[in-house]
């Protein structure tokens, strides 16, 4: 499981997750997860290269989310596959983390 | 010990239907890569298109991810088996037996019958894995393994192949 960060135009900071969001590599990312949650009030998380989403990937999306959200911010999925969408919304996370497959209308989002 | 995988020929003798692969795993994330590797090659000998393919991997994540935190308290040294059946050329099953206390994970699918949760507790860690298990399989069902002074669980989970 890779990550990588971007500062984006509009004070949003953009988290490319690439791998597997198993039990294996929610280990491998949640620390820096919180961590970014923890600095940023516009967070975009770029799940495009994510192949597999779990339920131990899902907590390391929601902790950084609730992080986020508590102190006022905002955060946005992007592009996430279509199989990934599914767990996304059967999770029923995406009323809370919204979805977005345009990169222009994801970081419309977060101003 | 390293991981084995034990490969025979499907076999219908008098009802029963032999594994036609098993993987023994150790109770540590270390061994997840084996597990990979085995299901994508099942993956391929079936040809199982992508989405039935995301859903083996999510439902057996789930599954052994689940028998190594709770069952096996995350506590390495113990062994878990994950055998592939395939009774007909439209099911698959994936059986994943352990040695750990009684353990059944569809009793927390009382979750699902909760009233919807408030928007602030959508983000709430946790209760999701059996949700996903059931969203993504075609079958599942647990059993209480009695074998003498050890015990276990079973927990079968099936999944119908696209013709």
């Amino acid at each position: 499981m890779q990550l990588s960060t971007q500062d984006m135009d509009g004070g949003i900071t953009g988290v490319e997750l690439d791998g597997r969001m198993d039990i294996v590599g929610a280990t491998a990312i949640d620390l820096k997860m919180n961590l970014i949650a923890g600095s940023v009030k516009k967070l975009l998380i770029d799940l495009q290269k994510v192949t597999v989403l779990g339920s131990m990937g899902l907590r390391s999306i929601m902790l950084p989310g609730r992080a986020v959200l508590s102190k006022g911010g905002k955060i946005v999925i992007f592009a996430p596959t279509e199989m990934v969408v599914s767990v996304l919304k059967a999770s029923n996370i995406d009323s809370v983390l919204p979805i977005h497959h345009d990169l222009a209308a994801a970081t419309a989002a977060l101003q | 010990m390293n991981a084995t995988i034990l490969l025979t020929e499907t076999m219908h003798t008098e009802g029963t239907v032999k594994p036609t692969s098993r993987l023994t795993l150790k109770s540590q994330l270390d061994d997840m890569a084996m597990l990979w590797a085995w299901v994508a090659a099942i993956v391929a000998e079936y040809a199982i298109p992508p989405d039935t393919a995301f859903g083996i991997h999510l439902c057996l994540e789930e599954a052994i991810s689940n028998v190594i935190r709770h069952g096996y308290s995350s506590q390495p040294g113990h062994i878990l088996t994950v055998d592939c059946t395939s009774p007909n050329a439209r099911e698959l099953f994936f059986t994943v037996e352990d040695q750990a206390p009684p353990f059944d994970p569809l009793a927390l699918s009382l979750i699902e019958e909760l009233p919807a949760p408030a928007p602030e507790d959508l983000l709430r860690p946790g209760g999701r894995g059996i949700l996903l298990m059931r969203k993504f399989a075609s079958t599942i069902a647990y059993q209480r393994l009695e074998n003498g002074n050890r015990g276990g669980n079973r927990l079968t989970i099936g999944f119908v192949l696209p013709q």
